[in-house]
């Protein structure tokens, strides 16, 4: 195999091209956790046998199937209970946890609240594009207010779900927002939640322009990139109080949660 | 070796700690507790690992992903709790995991009564789940069959990598019979076949001769995927009529074509009896008590009660009822399996004895509608 | 050799601790094969409390799981007596405890024994609790179903060692009743 990209040692790279449309923002969280896991592993902290990936089902879901990596791609909702089970068996493992939005945070959302609860020592990284990707654009529990989908032909009635108050709620060790406008951001958060015990969740604001970007009216990518990039704000140490998403107006990103209490497998095996 | 006096469920908790069980994932339901009760204080002091879960549906995810990790799993739940794990139950067989499920069947539908005991779900277990598949279903009848069954169950899924059940009722799960216990090497203990080629080589669902593939787990170097997608040897998604009726294909044979590795069913005084009673699990004590009562009587009657549920070993089933005049099927449920055994035995006569009885038909329940057809 | 076993009395009277000391006694020390199914009303005092065995030294005679017709049986309480009294044989041999069961049926041909367990433990032992224990002595004292020994390795292994001696101080009783 011929190595062209420094980080093609962690891709399956027989299985390219990929299946994610031009303009997608998850490639860009593919390769700024990518660049975090080898920065890891170039300081020795562990090395690539060592890393898991797992994910449900879903455009983002899909990443698993590419990554060079153990790697698990199950069924929708039930990566991290799959995550649970391997990394009490082999607590050696870093468990990396990599899903959508309606994966992770609707039909997949008790396993995170209580995961998160537990203080599990696994890293979930949730790609927030706001809407059910890979069935062709219907509501998602994060689709901001009033927004057409093909679920909602008369506008979301419901208030989106703020994951960073609810994980930020639990008794986690690392609650973190970035955007694939700022990849840098996505890298050093995914780096410093592989840094730690305990349970970390880090959530990526996404761009889908196929079917995102039509239900608001940007289906070019740039456009639609510029103007999630236009919203963004980012804060050192940004509160709680302001996580809140309202589409148009501001998204805060920034290190929510930073803490370093022990994690479950810890009071599980002793350290 | 040595003697213990325990219930059903504690005996399926026993086996399964002697078979190497390593994690047990469960959420708690009745009437299977004890199973999920007996580990959390056992398995720990085993080296082993027992968690709650939030639900049903984490508890078997859970376990499919220990047993990924190299762990021998289990789960253990009742009808509602099944309903629950059907979805994951169908990827462990798609990716070709090994795990041990107890199901302790209790008076449905829905909540129905959650104590009590009933043979409803014959059917659900073996066709819930999605797809085209065989599953591996055991019965067992007494508490020294929940032991002996449930090391089976253990040997089984790491032979084919395949999720077995253990189908239990609420009547077994309480009842307290002598157990004889055997502990390795008095009895053998399967593990599952681990890769013979250098980690480059290395396909996870490459099938040796008995259609099994070795099994690689995460953290040895070899870069498994779990892919619940049809995939090729690889694991790699293919959506083409060729990879997909190989796979297909060979999850069904490898079960079938094994067959004789886990067939198991016991039969009693068919060879020469006019009429032969078949009946599974906690019902066919009762109609093993009715035969031993007619036979005193000089009715020629037998048994034949299938230990394997599913696949039915149709051959043994045709060879044990050669002679009858006419076949019962005595169930404690609306009259389900008969079904099956109908479709083997097409030139017969096959009666079906449904008896809804919470706690488990009497021989007198039995004879009641029996003595009208002999 | 087959005997089926009916133990019922009232939640409380601790019906389902003979089944288990016997269930014990016979399987794990006296190489004998037993089947018991349990039940209670779940309120621990008041409902009724069933122990069946089925005790065998034939692993194939153990079919049915529950009473058909009882060769031995303890009851403890009238109630339960009243309620049961058709799963005893006609010729069954029957213990009755006294001090709760003053009437028993007169179209049967049992053979009955009867002591006040209830009062003997209150009386002998301070504490009526063990009152089932002695019903279980009397009975391994009559009919040598089981050697005492036996009983007493299952009491020591079933009740824990805080309540041991109280337990077999009881069981002695009862064994000694009539004699
Ligand atoms: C049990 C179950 N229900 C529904 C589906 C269909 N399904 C596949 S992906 C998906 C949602 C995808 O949205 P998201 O998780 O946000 O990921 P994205 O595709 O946007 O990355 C759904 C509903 C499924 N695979 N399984």
């Amino acid at each position: 195999m011929d190595i062209i990209h420094p980080l093609d040692r962690y891709l399956r790279t027989d299985r390219l091209p990929h299946i994610w449309c031009p303009g997608c923002g998850i490639g860009i969280v593919i390769s700024a956790m990518l660049r975090a896991i080898d920065r890891h592993i170039s300081e020795g902290h562990f090395t690539q046998d060592d890393v898991a990936t797992v994910s449900g089902i879903g455009c983002t879901a899909r990443a698993t199937l590419y990554l060079n990596f153990d790697s698990a791609h199950v069924i929708h909702g039930r990566a991290i209970p799959f995550a649970i089970g391997l990394k009490v068996i082999k607590p050696n493992l870093k468990v990396i946890v990599i899903g959508g939005d309606g994966d992770i945070a609707a039909i997949g959302g008790n396993h995170l609240l209580h995961s998160a609860r537990r203080n599990m020592d696994i890293t979930v990284i949730m790609v927030n594009n706001m809407v059910y990707g890979m069935t062709g654009g219907q509501v998602a529990p994060t689709t901001p207010m009033k927004v057409y989908t093909t679920t909602t032909p008369y506008g979301n009635l419901e208030y989106p779900l703020n994951l960073i108050k609810l994980v930020s709620s639990l008794n986690t060790n690392y609650v973190a927002r970035a955007s694939v406008t700022h990849p840098h951001l996505i890298e050093r958060y995914i780096y410093n939640a592989l840094s730690r015990d305990g349970f970390s969740f880090i959530e990526v604001i996404s761009i889908c322009p196929e079917v995102f970007g039509r239900h608001i009216g940007f289906r070019n990518p740039v456009e639609l990139f510029n103007k999630l990039k236009s919203m963004i704000k980012f804060k050192a140490k940004p509160s709680i109080d302001e996580s809140d998403i309202v589409w148009g107006k501001e998204i805060v990103l920034g290190e929510y949660v930073n803490e370093y209490k022990s994690g479950f497998i810890k009071l599980l095996y002793g350290s | 070796m040595r003697l213990e006096y325990l219930t059903g469920n504690h005996a399926i908790a026993e086996a399964a700690i002697i078979a190497g069980l390593k994690f047990y994932a469960g959420y708690p339901i009745t009437p299977s507790t004890e199973i999920f009760e007996y580990l959390a204080s056992k398995l720990p002091t085993k080296g082993g690992v027992v968690l709650q879960f939030e639900d049903e549906i984490a508890s078997i995810n859970a376990v499919i992903g220990a047993s990924w990790a190299g762990a021998k799993a289990m789960t253990a739940t009742s009808g509602p709790g099944f309903s629950l794990m059907v979805e994951a139950l169908s990827l462990a067989i798609m990716t070709e995991t090994p795990l041990v499920l107890a199901y302790v069947m209790r008076a449905g539908p829905s909540t129905g009564i959650a104590t009590k005991a009933g043979q409803y779900d014959v059917m659900q277990v073996r066709w819930a789940a999605h797809g085209n598949y065989e599953l591996v279903v055991y019965a067992p009848w007494s508490v020294q069959e929940c032991l002996d069954l449930t090391i089976k169950a253990f040997n089984v899924s790491e032979m084919l990598r395949v999720p077995v059940i253990l189908l239990s009722d609420a009547t077994l799960a309480h009842i307290w019979e002598r157990v004889v216990i055997r502990e390795p090497p008095e009895v053998s203990i399967v593990n599952r076949k681990k890769p013979k080629v250098p980690r480059d080589k290395y396909k996870p669902y490459e099938p040796e001769e008995d259609l099994v593939p070795p099994m690689a787990c995460f953290g040895e170097g070899y870069r498994v995927l779990v892919e619940s997608l049809t995939h090729d040897e690889r694991g790699y998604y293919k959506a083409t009529n060729e990879v997909q009726r190989r796979l297909v294909w060979r999850l069904v044979n490898k079960v079938l074509k094994n067959k004789h590795l886990i067939s198991d069913s016991a039969t009693y005084l068919v060879d020469d009896a006019d009429y032969v009673l078949i009946a599974y699990g906690s019902t066919a004590r009762s109609a093993y008590a009715l035969i031993r009562e007619l036979r005193s009587k000089g009715i020629k009657v037998g048994l034949y009660r299938p230990k394997l549920l599913w696949p039915l070993d149709e051959e043994m089933l045709i060879n044990s009822t050669i002679k009858a005049k006419k076949v019962f099927v005595v169930e404690n449920n609306v009259g389900v399996y008969v079904r099956e055994i109908s479709r083997v035995l097409r030139n017969k006569e096959v009666i079906s004895i449904p008896i809804i009885d919470i706690e488990v038909p009497t021989p007198d329940e039995i004879f009641e509608v029996m003595k009208e057809w002999i | 050799m087959r005997y089926e076993l009916l133990i019922a009395g009232r939640g409380g009277q601790g019906i389902l601790l003979i089944g288990r000391v016997l269930g014990v006694a016979a399987s794990k020390y006296s190489n004998l094969y037993v089947t018991c199914s349990e039940s209670y009303v779940a309120e621990t005092r008041g409902g009724d409390s069933r122990a069946d065995l089925i005790i065998s030294n034939n692993e194939e005679e153990l079919d049915f799981i529950k009473v058909r017709k009882a060769d031995i049986a303890i009851f403890m309480h009238q109630a339960q007596l009243v309620k049961f009294s058709s799963l005893v044989k006609s010729n069954g041999t029957v213990y009755v405890d006294e001090t709760y069961v003053s009437e028993l049926p007169s179209n049967v041909g049992w053979r009955v024994l009867r002591a006040s367990y209830t009062k003997l433990a209150e009386r002998e032992i301070g504490n009526i609790r063990v009152a089932n224990m002695v019903a279980l002595g009397h009975l391994i004292g009559t009919t040598k179903l089981i050697n005492p020994e036996a009983v007493e390795m299952a009491i020591d292994e079933v009740v824990g060692e805080e309540w041991s001696e109280l337990n077999k101080k009881a069981f002695r009783l009862g064994l000694n009743i009539g004699v």
